[in-house]
């Protein structure tokens, strides 16, 4: 991965009247790197994108891809394959003629059939688009965005709507995009696929940027945790473990530890001594999903 | 463009109500006039026939299809689909208008092609032409501007009425009583000084630097419709 921004965004800011969509937004995409930008609905991430892809004007701020301008359409649109949030394909035409129709006007050369190969839709080239279902017309979009091997792929929602296998298929396509050097831009509402596979991660708020990292660098921001409960101590009052634990309105004990090994061999150590069954014993690292909760909160 | 104007023609031949709309409706409007010609040619003349049938035609055939079509491709999200590639918009625009354009314009020259072989043959076919450029290239920024106060195809079949409308009364209005009276604002009226052009190029007998006088209403409106359609003309649905 390269050092160098494919996106270099600063001071966005984006206003529809009084609601400010957008607010003093700056981050970096580099190349070659999977970048999420997760955040609750009406975050901004939409927005955001569409500032990217040249569909929207900023109310202010800068916005360069590759160096330019996005609106800069001919100079920029070439190395972009763009997959909406919603579909916007004519459903008279065909599944073949939606994709060489986008894919000649996008600037880059590749082959319907390998393309409808790559997104699973062969069976259905012929067939219009009304006719197509909710999650074929996602891998429609898919297609027209990896058209050509773009060296920036954006992705807004890529799996939403999809089946696990159709899932499943869509982040191998990404995976051998970015084994070409593509860097992908995605947001998504499945934290555990942005857990699995981004690079760095952009949380967003209302609008604004609130925390940037990787996946190991915002879960570490909060603690671990450890759940039990132990028998007969379901009703409030103090409790004696040998962990600072507080107790959970569904009765089990918490542990919030930056030291999950360290505590849980503690706990476990006191258990096996006092001949105590810890019940309902759940323990893990800090999800990409905590973290979201707590700063979404 | 010409990607988006074949990926276009192939839907207006898949979609049955556009291609009553376009093709079917104005034909036939217009063999009724052309086999009623003698009637209409007492209360008006034959250069009255040639501009009622041009205005049908582009009325129905060019403008209202124009507008139903950007409004649909708007609502379902294909022109940000569209723009979404290297495309310029003015390619974008061009390469969805141009099929509807040509198949208006092809229509009308077979009509009064057949007008001139059923009759007599138009007097100056040069300035014939010119009347007819000049009123396809009206119609279309009247259809861009349209299309920015529309929201859907349905929305389409109320908000294209006042103009498809007027032009044909215009031109009905301009044809049976001629410009002797209120000139001014007869060839002010969108379709009205392009109904006289095309009525003096067909029945001759006006000088042709008086008659050529006459485009330059019709290109006003074309710059009027424009600038309207650059201010209101949007890409995307609102939200």
């Amino acid at each position: 991965m390269s050092t160098t921004a494919v996106i270099d965004v600063e001071h966005l800011n984006l206003q529809y009247g009084d609601f400010h969509a957008v607010r003093d937004l700056s981050f970096q995409v580099r190349r070659g790197e999977l970048y999420a930008l997760l955040g609750t609905n009406g975050a901004g991430k939409t927005s955001t994108l569409e500032i990217i892809e040249g569909h929207r004007d900023a109310t202010s701020g800068t916005v360069r891809v590759f160096g330019e301008s996005p609106r800069d359409r001919r100079a920029v649109r070439p190395r972009i394959g763009v997959m909406l949030q919603e579909s916007g394909f004519s459903p008279d035409l065909t599944v073949r003629e939606s994709v060489g129709l986008i894919g000649t006007l996008s600037g880059r050369t590749d082959v319907v059939e390998r393309v409808l190969d790559v997104v699973g839709l062969t069976t259905r080239a012929r067939t219009r688009v009304a006719q197509l279902s909710g999650g074929e017309k996602r891998r429609l979009d898919f297609a027209t965005a990896v058209w050509g091997t773009p060296e920036l792929v954006v992705l807004d929602e890529p799996t939403t709507g999809l089946d696990i296998t159709s899932r499943d298929d869509l982040w191998a396509s990404v995976d051998r995009l970015r084994e070409h050097g593509s860097t992908v831009v995605l947001t998504t509402h499945y934290l555990e696929e942005a857990q699995q596979r981004a690079d760095r991660i952009g949380l967003m708020h209302q609008g604004a940027l609130i925390r940037e990292g990787t996946v190991a660098e915002l879960t570490a921001t909060l603690p671990a945790s450890i759940r039990f409960a132990l028998p007969g101590t379901t009703t409030a009052g103090p409790v004696q473990v040998p962990v600072a634990a507080t107790r959970q309105p569904d009765g089990r004990l918490l542990v919030e530890t930056f030291d999950l090994q360290g505590d849980l061999l503690t706990l476990l150590t006191w258990a096996r001594a006092n001949d105590i069954e810890l019940q309902q014993l759940d323990a893990g690292p800090t999800r990409l999903d905590d973290v979201f909760r707590a700063v979404s909160a | 463009m010409l990607s988006i104007a074949s990926s276009e023609l192939i839907q207006i031949f898949r979609n049955r109500l556009v291609l009553v709309t376009s093709l079917v409706m104005p034909v036939a409007v217009s063999a009724f006039f052309i086999y009623q010609h003698e009637t209409f040619t007492q209360l008006g003349s034959l250069g009255y026939i040639a501009a009622i049938v041009m205005f049908t035609v582009l009325a129905f055939g060019l403008y209202t299809t124009a507008v139903t079509t950007l409004a649909s491709r708007r609502q379902n999200l294909f022109l940000k689909r569209l723009r979404s590639t290297a495309a310029s918009d003015a390619g974008i625009l061009s390469g969805l208008l141009l099929p509807v354009t040509v198949i208006a314009a092809v229509q009308i020259v077979a009509i009064l092609v057949v007008l001139a072989v059923v009759t007599t043959t138009p007097a100056d076919i040069a300035l014939l032409a010119a009347g007819l450029i000049a009123t396809v290239v009206m119609m279309i920024g009247l259809a861009l501007a349209t299309a920015g106060v529309t929201n859907s195809p349905e929305h389409a079949q109320v908000t294209t009425l006042p103009i498809s409308l007027g032009v044909i009364a215009v031109a009905s209005w301009v044809g049976i009583a001629g410009t002797e009276e209120l000139t001014l604002l007869k060839r002010l009226l969108p379709g009205g000084a392009a109904t006289e052009l095309v009525s003096n190029a067909w029945n001759g007998g006006v000088p042709l630097t008086e008659s050529l006088l006459l485009l330059a209403p019709t290109l006003a409106w074309v710059v009027v419709a424009i600038a309207l359609a650059a201010r209101i003309f949007r890409w995307e649905p609102r939200r």
